[in-house]
């Protein structure tokens, strides 16, 4: 009887796939935070699904970093269709693949603090990195990276590590695009006040900034939307610092050797429509990329608003990011 | 008949090698004689095939057993100890010797549970080694080789340091076997042994 | 043969003859599976640095020491993983050595899973709970602060060797402790009758016991040091504490230079197997993993009541280092809990945990199994071989998936099984295969020891009685070995489900398991979420260990069929 129970279970899972392949497949390259059971990719795909006689397959990835090289790996013989979840840091290593097509779609109804006009790369969310502090330890944040820099060394700070982190890449950017050749010296003063620089964003935000161990975390201007809108606390803000923030933009694109360019470039559009981006600021917590009016929800109104969305062009990033790396590493072990 | 003829074996940093030579005939006792080290264990081991010889060869019946695993060998043994596999009972002990995956038809059971009682162990089936004595554990080897019934069975100091009771009920257990034409190699230090049991005396 | 006949007569009843050969008792068996096994892991791991080196041609192999940065990270991996090998010893040894002194008190059984549980804990789960205790605001950095006046900086090099004697010293411990219970009855009987003190009888019972072991304990401990990751980062402080395996991370991940990627990789390989051959060399990898075996007779040594109020003492300070953390996993978690169980109000289990659980049981069930009788086809090869090159091929297989970098192995995994990934069913196949195979190296350890403690007496009768092939796995291994065949099920299955390693590499389908799920929630902002997630993790490890450390002890012990291993052989003196 279990046996044959356990037969018909197994002849099931062989037809499961057999019956789905009816419907065209669209193959999503992803990160873990997207795809997740609260994130946007299930209400996108259902939305994305009613418009088109076609399913959408997320293959989830650990990080940007890894759809990348899994893409690589892959080369022309990828199943991937769209890849999702690269940023602007990854970008340009990602176009040097020769592995990606021209989108197509009209970006007219972006969104961006920064005009965006590439022909590969759409984007779909963007933000900006910030400190996030936490209220009831620090009452009166710094008010600028300068002071931030200047601040007594028992003022605890908590990076990430820009060798394997989005976040910890964004700083060390934001840094060297405010303080330009004198970058190093203001990282060695920054030095002490850095409790630790963990591999993930993850890692500090959850075993240590959660735990209390320092009163600052390097994160992103929305972080405390989330925990205004769903925890329903305004313990955590975001710190506005006076000499802008560094801008990070997430971004999609289509696979060239896709044998569904067509719905791929469909899904593309299908990404700056409402439909699509009204998920965005409360399941992915970042900016949507369209301009979503009324649907914006309220507590976004709550967040800093920095002045000037500091940019390096993806390619200047890529030309320059080991050379910058290595200045940091420099400065912070010597 | 056993015919044991030059067998020449040396441990690796040993000087002088031995050398076997020897022949025996079904039904007869030879008892093998020397001081300790002076190779009766290896003689058994080289038999049992448990060590293989550098030259020479073993023949039975004008057959070589040479090329033969040790459960390819007409012979069965039983050493001072360790005997018995220690994690299983009494009965699983000897029921292993008559069928190595221990597939018993009920005769076989029945062997086992007559045999036990022909020992004087009735009701000792379920007892692990390590709650017997020695000389039960001896009884339990030796009848677990009986009930194999193997043509050739060999026995180093079978019966030392066991008490007189059980020396005894073994003795008469062997002396039986020979007479059904079992032909046995018997290493032993002890002299009423050798006289009582053995025919011939090979000395090393 | 007449003499069959004749005993017929003479009444002793006539036993049946035996039939065909015992099954897959043929030499071959025992050889080639485990060989295939073992080639098939040296192959990967050749062609997944291999293939690195292929994309990119090798680096100038000077920049290793004219490069200040790449020479800092090899002298502190070595530096940490050295000072983490030192204390976590020190912490072991006398654990064991109180916990073979101490055979029977309350709890202790509960310790001992503890102890197994440390080495399976998902990183960011066990490193969330020692911060709690030893962080800035922990609370004993609290207490001994305001009651004791001392201060203490969890970041940097310290708190990397706190971490990893977390991990590690319980394990060790655990393995020194099989060692000293594994000691000859006889000389414990000895050492008792002398009324040996404490320092006598470690010089003549425990040492000589742990001694054998010590080598390859600090050996495995090294290598899982060697290659920490996510914890040397966390508290590790800053750039200055990198690890081999960070910029091995970094070299792929980030600026995509396969080539320096594999000069690490080859770096690590060579330190870390260096020291395996060392170890090896001196014959000391026999039992390296706790096999559970209960002597029969334990004697305890010296033991006045001053003594034990000592043992007692260090005992509770080992426990409190252990607990803690798992505590304050536990008072993190409970709130997510609730959420977690009584989404409405009332019990039921949130759909997206449940699902998590079942899918990580599946991957990791599986897993376990395999990687269990991957090192048992493994190990039976390299003892059947009388050549010592197949022996070593497969004691070099054993080691490669600990020291081998996960991405490296992952890279040359990925190019093998290319054509068919991407599907969902086929990619969980996968990551279970890449989980057996990452588990290996510790069910290997695991089981060789028992495996290979079947005495030469019992070898030789085994071979005159013809007891071969299935029969002797059956009636010889197979009731010694339950309890540590359970334990390295239990550690192949634990292992796999605490990962998250692997499964990320791969890539999955949308579905999560528990640790994808943990991650998601992190992402997502979802904290409290994502400590139920973890604290759930760690008891569904504490009842697998449970389950499976019952499932290794006989429930019933008379009968043909099943027999008692509790029953170690003793020597026949008679």
């Amino acid at each position: 009887m279990l046996i044959r129970a356990f037969a018909l279970f197994l002849l099931a899972l062989a037809f499961a796939p057999a019956h789905a392949q009816k419907a065209a497949i669209l193959t999503v390259y992803t990160h873990p935070s997207f795809a997740a059971e609260w994130g946007p990719g299930p209400a996108v795909k259902e939305a994305f699904e009613q418009t088109c006689n076609c399913q959408i397959n997320y293959v989830v990835l650990d990080s940007g970093g890894d759809i990348l090289q899994r893409l690589r790996l892959e080369g022309k013989s990828t199943q991937a269709d769209v890849v999702l979840g690269l940023d602007t840091a990854t970008m340009e290593t990602t176009r040097q693949t020769g592995l990606l097509a021209n989108h197509e779609t009209d970006l007219s109804a972006l969104n961006l603090p920064i005009n965006w006009q590439d022909p590969v790369f759409v984007p779909y969310d963007w933000g900006y990195f910030a400190f996030v502090y936490d209220t009831e330890q620090l009452p009166n944040p710094p008010k600028s990276l300068e002071a931030l820099i200047a601040a007594p060394d028992d003022l605890k700070i908590i990076i990430q590590d820009p060798r394997t982190s989005t976040p910890g890449l964004g700083l060390l950017l934001w840094m060297r695009h405010v303080y330009g050749d004198q970058a190093a010296e203001k990282w060695a003063q920054l030095n002490g006040k850095i409790l630790t620089t963990t591999k993930s964003w993850s890692d500090g935000y959850f075993s240590l900034f959660m735990n209390g161990e320092a009163p600052m975390i390097l994160s992103y201007s929305t972080s405390p939307a989330y925990h205004m809108a769903v925890d329903k606390t305004d313990r955590y803000q975001a710190a506005q610092f006076e000499e802008g923030h560094y801008l990070q933009v997430e971004v999609a694109a289509l696979v060239d050797s896709s044998d569904q360019k067509k719905l791929g470039r469909e899904f593309l559009d299908f990404m700056l429509s409402a439909d699509f981006q009204r998920h965005i600021p409360l399941k992915n917590v970042m900016y949507p990329a369209t301009d979503l009016g009324d649907e914006l929800p309220s507590v976004f109104d709550k967040l800093i608003q920095p002045e000037e969305a500091l940019y390096f062009d993806p390619k200047t990033v890529s030309d320059n990011r080991r050379q910058w790396m290595n200045e940091w590493l420099d400065a912070m072990t010597r | 008949m056993l015919e044991v003829r030059n067998l020449v074996f040396a441990y690796p940093d040993q000087e002088s090698p031995w050398n076997f030579h020897f022949t025996v005939e079904p039904g007869q006792c030879i008892a093998i004689h020397g001081a300790s080290g002076s190779g009766k264990s290896t003689l058994m081991n080289l038999l049992a095939g448990f060590l293989e010889p550098q030259s020479g060869d073993i023949l039975w019946q004008d057959e070589s057993l040479r090329q033969r695993a040790p459960w390819q060998r007409p012979i069965t043994s039983v050493f001072q100890e360790h005997n018995l596999f220690e994690h299983l009972n009494v009965e699983t002990n000897i029921g292993l010797g008559i069928h190595p995956g221990l597939k018993l038809t009920s005769e076989d059971q029945q062997a086992i549970e007559q045999g036990l009682d022909s020992v004087g162990l009735e009701g000792f089936g379920k007892r692990l080694p390590g709650d017997l004595s020695g000389g039960q554990r001896q009884r339990v080897a030796l009848l677990r080789a009986l009930l194999r019934q193997k043509p050739i069975l060999l026995l180093d100091e079978p019966l030392t340091g066991l008490d007189s009771d059980a020396r005894h009920l073994l003795r008469q257990l062997l002396l039986e076997e020979k007479a059904r034409g079992t032909l046995i190699v018997l290493a032993s230090h002890d002299k009423e042994d050798r006289k009582l049991l053995a025919d011939s005396v090979h000395r090393l | 043969m007449n003499n069959l006949a004749k005993r017929q007569q003479h009444g002793l009843p006539m036993p049946s003859t035996p039939g065909r050969p015992a099954p897959f008792s043929r030499p071959g068996w025992q050889l080639w599976p485990g060989l295939t096994i073992a080639s098939a892991l040296v192959l990967l791991s050749v062609a997944g640095l291999g293939a690195l080196i292929w994309e990119a041609s090798l680096p100038d192999i000077s920049q290793l020491w004219q490069s200040r940065y790449l020479r800092t990270v090899v002298t502190f991996t070595i530096w940490q993983a050295f000072l983490s090998v030192l204390l976590s010893l020190l912490v072991a040894i006398p654990i064991a050595r109180i916990l073979a002194r101490q055979p029977a008190f309350p709890g202790r059984a509960v310790l001992l899973r503890l102890m197994e549980l440390s080495l399976v804990l998902p990183s960011i789960v066990a490193v969330s709970g020692l911060v709690s205790v030893y962080g800035r605001q922990g609370w004993l950095t609290g207490f001994s602060s305001d009651w004791l006046g001392v201060s203490w900086n969890l970041y940097g090099i310290n708190g990397i060797v706190l971490a990893h004697v977390f991990f590690n010293a319980p394990l060790a411990a655990r393995i020194l402790l099989q060692a000293i219970e594994g000691a000859p009855p006889s000389q414990l009987r000895v050492a008792a009758q002398l009324g040996l003190g404490r320092w006598w009888y470690w010089r003549a019972v425990e040492w000589p016991a742990i001694k054998p072991v010590l080598p390859g304990v600090a050996a495995l401990v090294f290598t899982l040091c060697f290659t920490s990751f996510a914890i040397v980062m966390t508290l590790g402080g800053g750039p200055a504490a990198t690890t081999i395996e960070v910029a091995i991370y970094q070299s792929l991940r980030f600026e995509f230079d396969s080539g320096q990627a594999a000069l690490l990789a080859m770096v690590q390989l060579i330190i870390c197997g260096f020291l395996w051959w060392l170890a090896a060399r001196r014959g000391l990898t026999a039992s390296l993993l706790p096999d559970r075996r209960v002597a029969s007779h334990r004697t305890k040594a010296g033991s006045s009541l001053q003594a034990r109020l000592a043992d007692g003492t260090v005992l509770g300070l080992f426990v409190l280092f252990l607990v803690m953390p798992l505590l304050a996993i536990l008072t993190r978690g409970l709130p997510g809990m609730g959420s977690a169980f009584f989404p409405q109000g009332s019990f039921s289990v949130n759909p997206a945990l449940l699902d998590a659980t079942v899918r990580s049981l599946a991957i990791a069930l599986p897993a376990g199994l395999m990687s269990v009788c991957a090192a048992l086809l493994i190990l039976a090869s390299g003892t059947t071989s009388k050549r010592p090159a197949i022996t070593r091929l497969t004691d070099v297989a054993a080691y490669l998936p600990l020291i081998i970098p996960p991405l490296v192995l992952g890279t040359g995994l990925f190019l093998l099984f290319r054509p068919s990934l991407g599907s969902s069913s086929e990619g969980l196949v996968l990551v279970t295969l890449i989980n057996a195979m990452m588990a290996l190296p510790f069910v290997l350890q695991m089981l060789k020891g028992p495996l290979g403690s079947l005495d030469s007496a019992s070898r030789q009768q085994a071979d005159q009685l013809g007891v071969l092939g299935w029969y002797r796995w059956r009636w010889l291994h197979w009731p010694r070995m339950r309890k540590p065949l359970a334990l390295a099920m239990a550690y192949g299955t634990g292992l796999s489900l605490g990962d998250f390693g692997v499964i990320a590499l791969f890539g999955t389908p949308g579905q999560p398991t528990l640790p994808v799920l943990l991650y998601q929630q992190l992402g997502s902002y979802r904290m409290d979420a994502a400590a139920a997630t973890g604290l759930w993790l760690v008891l569904l490890l504490l009842v697998l260990f449970s389950v499976f450390n019952r499932l290794g002890s006989p429930l019933h012990k008379t009968g043909l069929a099943t027999t008692s291993p509790r029953r170690v052989p003793e020597p026949e003196h008679a």
